[in-house]
């Protein structure tokens, strides 16, 4: 059983009725290795997808497979190897950070002594520093949300679920814990299946993206495949977008203009040109430049798609 | 786009694991053992120590005293099969106090999904923490008992010395153990706050205690004493106590009423099991 040829995960006309919702509708979808993101609104059905995928809660109907495992009758094979991190807070605020990762990490059969050193790599992997010895109560959400993922990752699973773990996080905060996330996927060499509302933030982390909406799946495709579409850069001067816009329609670049934005689409054969264009003809004329950045065709774009 | 400070920081690299790793069972094991170590405080802060040792402490009191009368009077005082019944206060006590502590905050700060998501099931977890109340409540009452008994050894009594009845008392601390772990989990475990679990414990043992005086006081005065032994048996210490005296052969502490016999053993089986089924359908619905 090699990892490339078993899928992370796959599931098949899975649904899962509560009483008074359906949380997930004849979902079939398939994930290999690397970093996948699980995109849908709140209530889209990400949680329970996760928990019936750690075999913890029984599917109405449909089949999951983790790992080549099946969930409904191989949940102790599934939880052996792999990591859960919770949307939900859930540290214990009077135990101290080692104290906790190394606790978990011997319910995941780990024994004390092995236990110690993967807490304190775990955590340091994290950027968990001296803090990791005080008490949890006192820490702030990134803290928190670190711990949250070492807990995740101290017994070194082939996968790991994060369950919104970016929620609650500052801008910087954010941008640590994707890069982090990122991390896990490549360098760690685990696999990851990440979720989140906002989508924004998975383009930049995931090889993967899943979008589910109301259980059902909306698309599944490679990351290259929902910003493949016409990379764009965005160029926002002080005064003179209007000179701007006409120098640079006159050098041949496809110029819109979008409120206060002007857009200017990147050459596909010279990338470097339309660039080295922008350069030089916001420094000729002088113009104050306050803003330049790269734009891709966005994964929010899916949803303004009609769906098939 | 990814490689900024973060791999400046961390650039150790990550190894992956690939040691031991242990079955179900070890992890339960070391459930228990971290459990069974909260209930003294140990590894816990000072706060959390003070309460289980000032009672363990306590505990052992009439043991000293005891020891102290054998040496200087050379009379026996405290019959160890009565030791429970003696210092249940002291032990229904140390119950409230430390049977929230082993369920409570897992349900309050949500930690039980995350024993959930490893490999240990739900009877796991709730076994380990029986098992770790059970093992506290009996050492509780086991080391008194043991030191008295050396103490008697070495005063040397005029007589036998009471082994029997010594090894009758284990047996009882085994059944209060068994029996007090579960009623304490089951009532700690149906409130995420630890207070409310300390007081619906603690409420529980007054008000069995309560009704069963006042029964079987009322029982006795009127003539009727072939009763007054079921309306002890309201109280769980004098269940045991009676039990102990069907299993084990030892003294009733009550010596009016008359004594239910293997009832006595039924009936402690029957709220065993109904507590722990209690608390395993509990969890079976937290889990979900």
């Amino acid at each position: 059983m090699t990892a490339s040829a078993t899928p992370c995960f796959a599931t098949e006309g899975l649904t899962k009725r509560f009483p008074r919702v359906t949380a997930l509708d004849d979902l079939t979808v398939t994930a290999g290795t690397g970093v996948t993101g699980l995109v849908g609104a709140n209530g889209a059905g990400k949680s329970t997808l996760i928990k019936i995928l750690l075999g913890l809660l029984p599917p109405t109907s449909g089949r999951a497979s983790v790992l080549g495992y099946d969930t409904a009758t191989q949940g102790l094979e599934i939880r052996r190897a792999v990591g859960y991190m919770p949307e939900h807070d859930c540290l214990p605020p009077d135990m101290s950070a080692t104290e906790f990762v190394v606790h978990m990490a011997q319910m995941s059969g780990l024994p004390r002594t092995a236990a110690r050193e993967r807490a304190a790599d775990t955590l340091r992997h994290v950027g968990l520093d001296e803090e990791r010895y005080r008490p949890m109560g006192g820490y702030s959400t990134g803290m928190r949300q670190r711990v949250k993922l070492a807990q995740a990752l101290v017994h070194d699973p082939k996968l790991v679920f994060l369950d919104e773990p970016t929620n609650g996080l500052d801008p910087q905060g954010r941008d640590d814990m994707l890069a982090l996330i990122r991390r896990v996927g490549t360098e760690f060499g685990i696999s990851v299946l990440v979720t989140s509302h906002l989508l924004g933030e998975l383009e930049r982390v995931c090889d993967h993206v899943i979008v589910i909406d109301g259980g059902r799946l909306l698309r599944s495709s490679a990351i290259r495949e929902f910003t493949r579409a016409e990379q764009t850069i965005a160029v926002e001067v002080e005064e003179g977008q209007q000179r701007l816009a006409e120098r640079l329609t006159a050098g041949g670049e496809t110029v819109a203009a979008q409120g206060r934005l002007l857009t200017v689409q990147v050459s596909a054969d010279d990338p470097g040109r339309t660039y080295d264009a922008v350069r030089d003809a916001v420094c000729d004329l002088g113009l104050g430049l306050l803003r330049l950045e790269q734009r891709r065709g966005r994964i929010e774009d899916v949803f303004k798609e009609p769906v098939a | 786009m990814t490689t900024e400070p973060t791999a400046v920081i961390h650039d150790i690299g990550y190894r992956h694991y690939d040691g031991v790793r242990l079955g179900r069972g070890r992890a339960t094991l070391a459930l228990g053992v971290q459990s069974l170590r909260g209930v003294f405080g140990l590894g816990r802060t000072v706060r959390a120590k003070i309460m289980p040792l000032l009672l363990a402490a306590i505990m052992l009191m009439p043991t000293v005293v005891s020891i102290g009368v054998m040496a200087l009077a050379k009379q026996f005082v405290i019959p160890y099969p009565n030791y429970a019944v003696i210092m249940q206060a002291v032990i229904a006590v140390f119950l409230a106090a430390q049977s929230p502590y082993l369920v409570a905050p897992d349900l309050r700060f949500r930690v039980l999904p995350l024993y959930l998501s490893r490999p240990l099931t739900v009877t796991d977890y709730v076994l380990a923490k029986l098992a770790a109340l059970a093992v506290a409540l009996f050492g509780l009452l086991a080391v008194p008992l043991t030191i008295e008994y050396v103490g008697e050894l070495l005063v040397d009594l005029p007589g036998p010395p009471h082994t029997a009845d010594y090894f009758g008392a284990l047996g009882g601390a085994v059944l209060h153990a068994v029996l007090l772990s579960s009623v304490g989990i089951a009532l700690a475990s149906f409130t995420p706050r630890r207070g409310l679990g300390v007081a619906s414990v603690i409420a529980f043992y007054m008000f069995t205690a309560a009704v069963s005086g006042i029964f079987t006081g009322v029982l006795i005065s009127s003539g009727r004493d072939d009763l007054a032994g079921w309306a002890l048996l309201l109280n769980p210490f004098f269940l045991v106590d009676y039990a102990q005296s069907t299993l084990f052969g030892t003294a009733p502490v009550n010596i009016e009423a008359a004594p239910p016999g293997v009832a006595s053993c039924l009936i402690l089986l029957a709220v065993v099991a109904l507590a722990v089924t209690g608390v395993l359908l509990r969890y079976r619905k937290a889990a979900s």
